[in-house]
């Protein structure tokens, strides 16, 4: 059991981040070919508009079935909903937000263009904090999109054309078709003024995407309306990453690897869940972590990966006798 | 006694209009005397005046107080209602002035009042409906119950009316746990304290200063007078039933009030309103029993009512114990200080639902009934209309309270849970048990909802269907409507083919009618087609059917069919239960003259999940058909598919089941476009569809439908052949969508945003500016 530990407490975690990413790509892009279909309630942004998904995002199905009329939703009739919605809650559960840091296809695409910018040797930037406290409610936008809007389609408030808005607005519709050579996404639709204005945000935002991962880590998770989502379960997730404030010596060390720029992560040494909503549980933080258990991943309470001094150590390629030296 | 306190952020007293409204005494006064004034003279009215026309009395008791007022203040403010009752506003001066005695141990039981509830109303309620819903009966009832308030009020001290007699004061106490809100008193001024004036303020002889360490407020009817006797008592805003997430002295009468009230109310309902207005509502167990005692009963009462009533009750206290017993066992505790402890979590079920109830009651009937009686009673003759028809669309969120109601129950059962002393592990399979009546208050729901989707609602019922459908306005505008409907003669030589609306009917209706009539979901979905001839775009009914129809499955099976006809138009319907294309026919065999009108209609349902197969989707053809046509099936390859503008279509005739070469074939589109060809050796006809569908660019839908017409037509030596087929098309995707614009405008973009990043930094990196850290 302990050298199980030590050989997780001490792997490589980047490797093993980048060979999961792969195959969870490979599955969610192309697992249509492998017959594989993992449903239409997945928590990660799986596009339902690529034609050979290993499964859905949840946001697809979630704005068509909450767009029905409200006397059909509200009704017996619509227990689909609530069954989409426990499927989906089912999945997250299980990883947490490791769907996000993981999983993702989109994240892992922003992974790579910011790994092809490093091997251009051209440095990251990073916002202010004032920048970050404005653009961090962003996601919330979209959730709002997301959720209410079929609902006040339903109701007739909104026209059709407003049908899977935020699906339109979404560069996942037209980037993640791209790897099987579907670009039917990458279009103006001139029928309607608000198909117009949906398919252009779209356009824009998947151009934005591009620029701004290409010289921000994970650029666009930052307004993901699924991370905002994942949060608000988050409690009941069994996969946690917590924090020992005791250990803490505040060093910044994962605050300056984080992708996400979340400062908690260093600054506070009072709660033991330190989780926040930009998280994408990528587990750097614990990686980079040079203090015995001070930052770790549990489950049921039981630690799987914990920060230890020889395993900071190892992944710093510093030297044993080295330090001992000095 | 403190005379100031510096108020929390969260104590309604400190605040501006909210503590006026809940502590100024003067204001307080005015409302009891206006409520109590208001209170006599609709008895008053209910005595004088016992007609219809009577619309204050009941608009006062059963508009206002009872059921709005009541439930929408209990779970958010608490008592509010006992606050400005009449009952308790005179009480408290008759006690004062009466004999002071102490309550008789027999009577300081809460059940009592419980039972007067249950009973004494619901019961009658169910058993001799209407009797309380007369003006007279109302205001008898209250003067009733005043007189005797009154009395009790003189001769027993500490209010003890309110507490152990008044129907509705162990309810309200219940309930009230819901609230956000609770009175309370700084421990920081309380714990020097020495007079007690709270305490002695109080008419029902509470102790305010213990409310926040016994985690409740007792009999607390917020009347407010201990605030005025020290500044020291708060009232402040928590979170939504929060003290039941904590522990304290569980009260038998408040949990038996939940469940008593559960199944009097929306159990005994659903089952004597909702299930009892179906169609099958003669199949249910209590109409059973009740036909088997109605000799015994007699007619005078309503046994139906009597025996949903008593099963109502019987089930729910059954599903309450049974549960929390079995729950018991497992948790190795005594049944009784489980069932006491948990009971509370059942609080949110009723109050919640009702809620909703209540509230979509008053945007659709109660704002019409209260404004209107007011207005009588004082002499005015006021005219409103209802803030909603039942059956709007937004009035469906108030049915979502009840699942509310259920998710807040379980969610207090889990934090009750959690305060136990117990495995964990029992603790996860005792929960199911203990959460019983709320699975089985869910189950009813859900089973009323299934029963009434399923079998539909009585004829006679009261409650008219729910809600026509969602319309859609883009597509009903987008249509282009037919013309009022004329019938026609079909000559020999005339054209027929099939339309999927109705032509006797505008615009809407066909098609969109049937959908809305086929709303239960569960039953197979059905569709009607209309024969017609004429012009396509404005089709005219044949009156002569002298043919015969035939309809095959998506297997190209012959099915069973109904041929329909209403003011001359004659449609046929038949069942579409599987996804794939169905094939209608229609074959008139004249002397000289064969026409064959064809239509395939492709039904597609994604939420069945069926899979597709080619064999779903292949053209069928019927060997009655001397001729036919088909059309090729090119590069259709799911159920999604649809025709398009600028898609090449391939349609192969047959005669006797062998191609036929030389038959002219001719497409003509809505818009009036024509084209004619020979078929080749094959038998087979190409044509592209064109784009002839161009409107201004606000008005272009894509969604658009426009229909084509395919004839085929033979002449052998002795006959003439005519087959039709018709079908619609879509603008083409390139008709709306442009890739040109798209990749300019990104790769503008594209350009401007690397340029403006690529010149910020370089501007930022400039004026370089060593690093220095503040020690």
């Amino acid at each position: 059991m302990n050298k199980i530990r030590e050989f997780i407490n001490y792997g490589d975690l980047r490797k093993f981040r980048f060979w999961l990413q792969l195959f969870f790509f490979i599955i969610f892009i192309y697992g249509g070919y492998m017959a594989i279909d993992l449903g239409r309630n997945l928590p990660i942004f799986s596009c339902g508009y690529a034609r050979e998904t290993g499964g859905n995002c949840y946001f697809l199905g979630v704005q068509h079935q909450l767009a029905r009329p409200w006397s059909r939703l509200f009704s017996y009739a619509s227990i689909g909903v609530l069954t989409g919605f426990l499927t989906f809650l089912l999945w997250f559960v299980v990883f947490n937000k490791a769907w996000c840091g993981y999983a993702c296809p989109l994240g892992t695409i922003q992974d790579w263009i910011t790994s092809f910018r490093k091997f251009l040797k051209i440095p990251y930037s990073t916002y202010t904090r004032p920048q970050y406290q404005f653009l961090k409610k962003i996601k919330y936008v979209f959730l709002f999109i997301v959720i209410i809007f079929p609902l006040m389609l339903g109701l007739g408030l909104l026209d059709g054309e407003w049908r899977g808005a935020f699906c339109k607005m979404c560069p996942g519709r037209l980037i993640t078709p791209l790897f099987v050579g579907d670009y039917s996404q990458w279009t103006l639709d001139f029928s309607t003024g608000t198909a117009l204005f949906l398919t252009a945000f779209g356009m824009g935002f998947t151009v934005v995407f591009f620029v701004g991962s290409f010289i921000k880590k994970r650029f666009f998770c930052f307004f993901c309306p699924m991370s905002a989502m994942h949060y608000i379960f988050s409690d009941w997730a069994l996969l946690r990453l917590k924090k020992d404030g005791d250990k803490c010596t505040k060093c910044g060390d994962c605050y300056n690897v984080c992708d996400m720029q979340i400062k908690d992560i260093a600054d506070d040494v009072k709660s033991k869940n330190i989780l926040r909503d930009d998280c994408i549980f990528c587990m750097k933080c614990v990686a980079a972590c040079p203090e015995e258990d001070a930052l770790h991943v549990d489950i049921f309470n039981i630690k799987v990966f914990t920060s230890t001094k020889g395993g900071f150590a190892k992944r710093m390629n510093i030297n044993n006798k080295q330090e001992t030296k000095k | 006694m403190v005379d100031f306190i510096k108020r929390d952020k969260n104590d309604i007293f400190g605040k501006k209009i909210l503590g006026f409204l809940f502590k100024n005494q003067k204001f307080l006064l005015c409302l009891r005397v206006l409520v109590t004034f208001l209170f006599f003279y609709a008895i008053f009215l209910g005595f004088s005046d016992n007609s219809k026309g009577n619309l204050f009395t009941s608009a006062l008791f059963w508009g206002i107080f009872w059921s709005f007022f009541m439930v929408t203040t209990l779970p958010t403010f608490g008592r509010v209602f006992c606050s400005i009752c009449p009952h308790g506003f005179l009480g408290k001066y008759i006690s004062k002035i009466g004999l002071k005695k102490s309550m008789p141990r027999w009577m300081q039981n809460r059940f009592l009042g419980l039972f007067l509830l249950v009973l004494g109303w619901w019961g009658v309620y169910y058993v001799f409906p209407g009797v309380y819903r007369t003006p007279f009966g109302t205001a008898m009832l209250f003067l009733v119950m005043t007189l005797l308030s009154l009395v009790i009020y003189f001769l027993y001290r500490d209010m003890s009316y309110c507490k152990y007699i008044c129907p509705i004061g162990t309810v309200t106490r219940a309930f009230s746990k819901l609230s956000f809100t609770r009175l309370g008193t700084y421990k920081s001024a309380c714990s020097e304290c020495k007079t007690f004036d709270c305490a002695t303020a109080c008419p029902y002889n509470l102790k305010p200063f213990k409310f926040d360490k016994k985690n409740s407020m007792e009999d607390c009817t917020l009347c407010m007078e201990c605030t005025t006797a020290c500044e020291s008592v708060n009232f402040k805003f928590k979170k939504p039933s929060f003290s039941l997430f904590e522990k304290f002295k569980p009260q038998k009468a408040e949990v038996w009030a939940y469940i008593l009230i559960l199944a009097s109310i929306p159990i005994a309902m659903a089952f004597h309103h909702g299930i009892g207005r179906s169609k099958v509502a003669k199949d249910m167990i209590w109409y059973k029993t009740a036909e088997i005692f109605k000799p015994l009963l007699g007619n005078s009462l309503d046994s139906v009512g009597l025996f949903a009533y008593l099963y109502a009750m019987l089930f729910t206290i059954f599903a309450a114990t049974i549960g929390m017993y079995i729950a018991s066992k497992i948790l190795k505790k005594p049944f009784k200080e489980l069932f006491y402890n948990l009971g509370y979590s059942y609080a949110p079920l009723f109050i919640f639902a009702s809620l909703g109830h209540a509230l979509s009651g008053f945007f659709t009937r109660g704002y019409e009934k209260i404004v209107e009686g007011f207005a009588w009673a004082f002499g005015l003759s006021v005219d409103v209309a209802p803030l909603a028809k039942r059956g709007d669309d937004w009035l469906m969120i108030f049915s979502a309270f009840k699942w509310l109601a259920i998710i807040w129950a379980v969610m207090i059962l889990y934090k009750r849970m959690k305060l136990l002393k117990a495995d964990k592990m029992r603790k996860i399979v005792a929960f199911p048990f203990a959460a019983l009546l709320i699975i089985f208050y869910f189950g009813v729901n859900e089973y009323r909802e299934y029963i009434i989707d399923t079998y539909g609602r009585a004829d006679n019922g009261m409650h008219s269907n729910r809600g026509a459908g969602h319309t859609r306005h883009s597509r009903a505008k987008g249509r282009q409507g037919y013309s009022k409907s004329t019938l026609a003669y079909a000559k020999p030589n005339d054209t027929l083919f099939f339309t999927d609306r109705n032509p006797a009917v505008g615009g809407r209706g066909g098609m969109m009618g049937m959908m809305r009539a086929n709303r239960d979901s569960n039953a197979i979905p059905k569709r009607s087609f209309w024969l017609v001839t004429k012009k396509l775009d404005k089709p005219k009914c044949v009156k002569n059917i002298d043919g015969k129809f035939y309809i095959l499955n998506v297997n190209g099976e012959l099915v069973k069919s109904k041929i329909k006809s209403k003011k001359g138009c004659t449609s046929i319907t038949f069942e579409v239960p599987k996804n794939g294309y169905y094939t209608i026919y229609y074959i008139r065999d004249l002397d000289k003259i064969v026409n064959v009108a064809k239509y395939e209609y492709k039904r597609f349902n994604h939420g069945s999940n069926e899979e597709f197969s080619k064999d779903k989707i292949t053209p069928k053809t019927i060997k009655k058909a001397t001729v036919d046509i088909t059309r090729l099936r090119d590069g259709e390859d799911s159920f999604y598919y649809s025709l398009h503008a600028g898609d090449m279509l391939r349609f192969k005739v047959q005669k006797d089941g062998k191609a036929l070469q030389g038959a002219r074939v001719t497409l003509k589109t809505q818009f009036g476009w024509q084209k004619s060809v020979r078929t080749d050796k094959s038998g087979i006809a190409k044509f592209k569809l064109i784009q002839d569908y161009n409107p201004k660019w606000e008005k272009f839908n894509k969604r658009f439908r426009e229909k084509f017409l395919v004839t085929a037509v033979y002449k052998d030596k002795s006959d003439k052949y005519k087959v039709s087929y018709t079908a619609v098309y879509r603008p083409s995707r390139e008709a709306y969508q442009s890739y040109a614009y798209a990749l300019v405008i990104s790769i503008i973009l594209l350009i401007i945003l690397s340029l403006g990043i690529f010149i910020y930094r370089y501007k930022v990196q400039k004026p370089f500016k060593e690093v220095t850290f503040d020690e």
